[in-house]
């Protein structure tokens, strides 16, 4: 019996096809992992699974029923987590999960659900103060609420540490019953590794369907076989560093964080937080979702004021005079924050300009930058529409657009798919070759490995700071996500 | 009847974390009434004048000063013409009067004596009201001085009564129907960014996969706020009826019953428009477009629909605070007045269902892209 | 220098496209103001037109039939509606089916005959005590020229003649486009200012600027030139509808008028920008737009003059741009006025201006924590 049964499915977007022609089946029972590259169509087809969008052409049995016509039926019957999770964020945990709960008709029983997300004690909070991960849980604790026959995530994990990462696929796999479906779309593929299926879709086609395991043995091998699938990923030296011109400058620690504290009342977002990043050094801030890693991006770029301490960039200090310190910077933010409504090429001319290159040098850097980001072909889209992993690339490339002796990004990667995410670190890592400092954080532990030092994050002070093989060897851990939650684990104590 | 409860909680929870919407609810309907009580005067006007006296005759110093002991007037005399000129156009006055030399001797004569009013045709209002504050003036001093005798007597005298406002006190008007200016104000800004926030925060997408029906979704909203401006409504009344004690002459149950009517329509206006855009940018900038002036010029309050070409008089029926403001006016001045009630209810509820219908065709079920 | 100022100008050009590529947007800069220009100028006035009369006639005779006829003729009463008593005369009065109601007594005609003073009752509706005023005006003047019919004796009386500077016509229309064309102007304005910011907020994209070398000053200024072009793009539009569709008279100096115009609307672009810099949300912003231009736009002096206001109010309006955007408007428009008026009128504006973006462009710094 399959829950889900496509036959020659397709869906246009203006000229765009966003699934082309696809048939498909998801067994009942099982967890089947959704993964591919960015655009490959994942978002489209989960919402014309559910209904949300109608097709073009093909069929679609969900549950034996049409999602054309009778979405209403279907509703009562699947669990759907959107990519933007759907939670209100001006109300609290327990009034989302209240308001969900009575949505679907069942009874206020949250006691199993709240011990499983930790969430317990923050009941009362704003669900827009909680971090990302505990948001994502929250969403998740939605989506279980009245046992859905059928579950449907969109990228639950993005933008999620890996303590938390593994809570959710627990969270999971624990609450649902043996004849619960689940299909997850995912960008991490170890968690695809786990699943009992899996789908490699690409260009709106499916282009694997079945056991992970049958594809590799190991996590490892499973991601280069993925990517193989997905057009291969063939390293090739990164035009941008090739393109870079290194500033002079004599200064030896570039990026300097003395002492930094900031404080809300009687909390400590951040407290004494200090390091020295050399010339060309990638520094990695890791830590879980709310330790405080982002407030400290926030003030080394003079977004925040620090209610304690300084961050100095090339020598300067960031309050004092902060046009001069940022014409270093290229900052790349955790939530997508170009302008929605202008084109990638718009947005691009844009940044380059405030960054002070004007006429051929503009028109020459910004053909270039599309040329090796490779938007030619949606360079005049807006950039509202493009696939998060679009999103994060347009970001990329604005950040980098004027050649900055800094790079300050923050979780770059996160919803970028792993072809992506290579080509992302080819490029950091070669201009940090070429004398770029590169403060950057992530959830990927995999990406961990490329930085030459890492700070470990937790509830606002630094845990841990050295080479990631300093950091493995002292807590005897075989990989950086093993390092990670012993560390952590550690000083939780 | 559980999801619709849940999802009018929701909203209720979300309008007291953002307290604006209920600052709004409270503060529009004070600020508007005071400037209205205080700012706003539409029966009679005070003009500056100046006034210059040819007419060298002791009788006609007395003019001169009835001008000045007019409450409607200000004067002051100079012999200066082109000072007063000058002051016009900056102005400082709104006219000049003046008194020709030969004024008293044609009075004298039993002929008529003209009197000479320039006026700053820029402001047309106060112009006419000078023209007519001079024309009273100036009989009122005939009838007492001595050339009274030499007027021959009217036969068929006026006797005006103004009925419903004995006292022609504005305000009793005024106050009222600012009400509904305000009120279709608040009703669409209270709306306008909802829908389109739930779309623009991707909450809509998770309702839209729940058990929600399209029904659910609309009166999801209409319940809550209208509950909210109900309260701003009844606000509203107070400070007109308690505070400001403008006489009340109709039926409270009407009063109510109509008012309801009334907000459902203009909440219908700020929801449609929320619902089409599903953009708060947008929907911000059309609800303060077309909420705002429209409501004020052309329902009637200030400038007379009667007097409107008749095209545009249709164009007004579609404007809810019209119906509302000849309601109001005359439940508080003249009573119940049945045909007037049943009539205002009528067009509000038809222009209330039309909306609601269209809101909710407009609400859509599934994502569209554009 | 000129760095900084190709730094501003990808500014203004990104405000450019994001207001004016939207056809959304498009249409309610353009469309809605000149739709609703072309449409307040020909509904609004301030006359009283088509007056319905109830009139219970008790004489019955020649005499009240001729005073009911000069009503007929007159060009602002429409429909007469003969009733046979005061019952259904207050009936008509109270569904507003008529708008005045006139009373004749029996002893009408023999009192005419006999040239004994006699009354006839005139009911006007204080519901719009404005109106009601300007009917009761209308219909003395109607009874005077009927006593001068009836008696055409010769008498002492005094003759106002009026001259109406600027207007000889008194046209409530030119009045009236003054107005709607500053008011239209300072709307759009405020709509095209206040979200800016608090929108960019919203969405992220103001962390993004507040990171890259821009000061405060070339973030303001980036956010200032757009709104004030289209503004003054759109005021200058509604200009030359007003003088060539309308045909109203353009008396005053061109160039003073473009200034003083690029004052007033700058002063609103601080308002707008103000507003939009003390926001967190758009929803905020709207309404704080609200609450600024309803005050801003019944002040202003065109409903009811502000030196009929308590003191208090009329120093209040010094801060309201609105009133000096109308003063400046129609006095250019209608009166010619010289540099040293305009001048005057246009110090509270620069004030205002000045304080409103200086304080906008400070918070962009403060807003850190």
């Amino acid at each position: 019996m399959d829950t889900v049964t496509i036959k020659n499915l397709t869906k246009k977007f203006k000229e765009i096809t966003a699934i082309d022609d696809l048939s498909l089946k998801i067994e009942k029972g099982k967890v089947t992992g959704l993964i591919g590259s960015d655009g490959s169509g994942k978002t489209t087809l989960i919402r014309l699974i559910i209904g949300l969008l109608l097709p073009d052409h093909g069929e679609i049995s969900v549950l034996g029923l049409n999602p054309e016509t009778q979405k209403d039926d279907l509703n009562k019957r699947i669990g759907y987590m959107p990519q933007k999770f759907g939670l209100y964020e001006d109300l609290t945990v327990i009034e989302n999960l209240r308001l969900y709960a009575d949505l679907k008709n069942v009874p206020y029983d949250f006691e199993r659900l709240l011990e499983f997300t930790d969430l317990k004690k923050f009941q009362s909070r704003l669900t827009g103060a909680l971090s990302g991960g505990m948001k994502q849980k929250l969403g998740l604790a939605c989506v279980l609420l009245g046992s859905p026959e059928f579950l449907l995530l969109d990228e639950p994990s993005v933008g999620v540490d890996p303590i938390s990462r593994r809570d959710l696929m627990q969270m999971v796999r624990d609450l649902i019953s043996p004849e619960t479906t689940v299909l997850w779309s995912t960008a991490y593929l170890d968690e695809a590794h786990s699943f009992d299926t899996a789908i490699v879709m690409n260009q709106g086609k499916v282009i694997y369907h079945g056991k992970p395991y049958d594809l590799a043995k190991t996590t490892e091998e499973f991601e280069n076989k993925v990517i193989d699938l997905m057009g291969g990923y063939r390293k090739t030296s990164s035009q941008i560093a090739e393109n870079y011109v290194p500033k002079n400058s004599d200064i030896e620690y570039t990026v300097v964080a003395d002492n930094l504290e900031k404080v809300y009342g009687d909390f400590y977002a951040v407290k004494n937080n200090s390091f020295e990043i050399k010339k060309g050094e990638i520094f990695g801030l890791l830590g879980p979702n709310g330790a405080g890693k982002s407030t400290s991006f926030k003030m080394m770029c003079g977004l925040l004021k620090p209610t304690g301490g300084t961050a100095r960039i090339m020598g300067i200090d960031i309050t004092e005079d902060p046009e001069k310190a940022r014409s270093n910077l290229g900052y790349m933010a955790q939530k997508f924050s170009l302008y929605e409504s202008l084109t990638v090429k718009q947005n691009l001319d844009f940044f380059a300009e405030i960054y002070g290159i004007h006429n051929i040098d503009l028109k020459e850097r910004v053909d270039e930058i599309i040329d090796i980001f490779g938007f030619s072909q949606i360079k005049n889209q807006k950039s509202r529409d493009l696939p998060l992993g679009f999103k994060q690339k347009l970001s990329l490339a604005c950040a980098l657009i004027h050649n900055p002796p800094i790079l300050f990004l923050d979780e770059p990667t996160s919803g970028v798919d792993a072809i992506t995410r290579r080509e992302f670190w080819n490029h950091i890592t070669s201009l940090a070759q070429k004398g770029v400092t590169v403060l950057v954080t992530t959830h990927f532990m995999d990406e961990a490995e490329y930085c030459n030092r890492i700070s470990l994050f937790y509830k606002g002070e630094t845990v841990a700071i050295g080479t990631p093989s300093a950091l493995k060897e002292r807590i005897h851990a075989k990989n950086m996500e093993e390092a990670f939650m012993k560390l952590i684990l550690e000083s939780k104590k | 009847m559980k999801i619709l409860r849940a999802l009018v909680k929701k909203e209720i929870l979300q309008i007291i974390r953002d307290p604006s919407s209920i600052i709004i609810a409270f503060v529009l309907p004070l600020i508007s009434i005071l400037i209205y009580m205080y700012g706003i005067n539409l029966d009679f006007v005070t003009v500056n004048i100046g006034v210059k006296n040819d007419d060298n005759s002791p009788d006609i110093t007395q003019l001169v000063n009835s001008f000045d002991h007019s409450k409607y007037i200000n004067s002051e005399v100079s012999d200066n013409m082109s000072d007063l000129t000058q002051k016009l156009i900056r102005s400082k006055i709104k006219g000049i009067v003046i008194i020709p030399n030969d004024f008293s001797t044609n009075l004298e004569q039993r002929q008529s004596a003209d009197l000479m009013v320039i006026a700053d045709g820029a402001e047309v209002n106060t112009a006419t009201h000078l023209q007519n504050y001079v024309l009273q003036i100036s009989n009122q001093w005939l009838a007492t001085s001595r050339y009274a005798q030499q007027v021959s007597p009217q036969i068929v005298n006026p006797q005006i009564r103004t009925w419903y406002n004995q006292d022609s006190n504005g305000y009793y008007f005024i106050l009222p129907g600012s009400i509904a200016i305000t009120m279709t104000l608040i009703g669409i800004l209270l709306t306008a960014l909802v829908v389109a926030r739930e779309w623009e925060r991707g909450t809509m997408e998770s309702i839209l996969s729940s058990n929600v029906t399209r029904m659910h979704i609309v009166l999801g909203k209409y319940i809550p706020y209208f509950i909210l401006g109900m309260f701003s409504m009844i606000f509203n009344l107070v400070l007109c009826i308690g505070v400001f004690q403008v006489p009340f002459h109709g039926s409270y149950l009407v009063l109510i019953l109509v008012s309801a009517l009334f907000l459902f329509t203009s909440m219908g206006i700020g929801l449609l428009i929320s619902t089409i855009l599903k953009n708060q940018f947008f929907a911000s900038q059309v609800s303060i477009g077309i909420g705002f002036l429209p409501a004020l010029l052309l329902s009637g309050l200030v400038f007379p629909i009667s007097s409107m070409p008749e095209i545009l008089q249709y164009i007004t029926r579609i404007l809810p605070p019209r119906y509302f403001i000849t309601f109001i006016e005359s439940e508080f001045m003249a009573g119940t007045v049945p045909s007037i009630a049943i009539k205002s209810s009528i067009f509000l509820l038809i222009l209330g269902i039309i909306l609601f219908v269209a809101v909710y065709k407009n609400t859509d079920m599934r994502l569209t892209h554009d | 220098m000129i760095e900084k100022l190709k730094k501003i100008l990808a500014l203004i050009k990104k405000e450019f496209i994001i207001t004016w590529m939207d056809p959304k947007s498009r249409g309610i800069i353009v469309v809605l103001p000149i739709v609703q220009l072309i449409l307040f100028s020909y509904a609004i006035t301030m006359e009283v037109k088509n007056i319905d009369v109830v009139v219970v006639d008790q004489d019955n005779s020649f005499e009240s039939r001729e005073l009911i006829s000069q009503f007929d003729f007159s060009p602002q009463f429409r429909n007469i509606y003969r009733v046979k008593n005061m019952k259904q005369m207050q009936d008509k009065l109270d569904n507003k089916d008529a708008n005045m109601g006139l009373y004749i007594n029996n002893d009408f005609s023999t009192n005419i005959t006999s040239r004994i003073p006699t009354d006839v009752l005139i009911i006007t509706d204080g519901r719009q005590t404005n109106s009601a005023a300007i009917v009761a005006g209308y219909v003395s003047q109607i009874i005077a020229d009927y006593n001068q019919k009836i008696a055409p004796e010769k008498g002492a009386k005094i003759n106002v003649i009026t001259r109406n500077w600027y207007n000889p016509n008194l046209e409530y229309r030119w009045f009236i486009l003054t107005v709607i064309v500053a008011m239209l102007s300072s709307v759009i304005t405020l709509i095209l200012t206040a979200l800016s910011i608090a929108r960019e907020r919203e969405m992220g994209t103001f962390d993004q600027l507040i990171v890259s070398p821009l000061s405060s000053i070339d973030i303001l200024a980036g956010k200032t030139v757009p709104p004030l072009v289209i503004a003054m793009a759109l005021t200058c539009v509604m200009t030359l509808v007003v003088k060539n569709f309308f045909g109203m008279p353009f008396e005053g100096s061109i160039i003073l008028f473009l200034i003083s115009m690029l004052i007033s609307l700058l002063s609103l672009v601080g308002v707008g920008l103000y507003i939009s810099s003390i926001c967190r949300t758009q929803q905020q912003a709207i309404l704080g737009v609200i609450t600024f231009i309803m005050p801003a736009v019944l002040l202003s002096g065109f409903i009811s003059p502000i030196e009929d206001m308590p003191v208090f109010l009329q120093y209040l309006t010094l801060l309201n741009p609105v009133r000096f955007f109308m003063v400046l408007t129609r006095g250019i428009f209608l009166k010619g006025m010289a540099f040293a008026d305009v001048f005057m009128n246009m110090i509270p504006l620069i004030i205002t201006a000045t304080i409103t973006l200086s304080f906008a462009c400070w918070s962009f710094k403060k807003r850190q924590n």
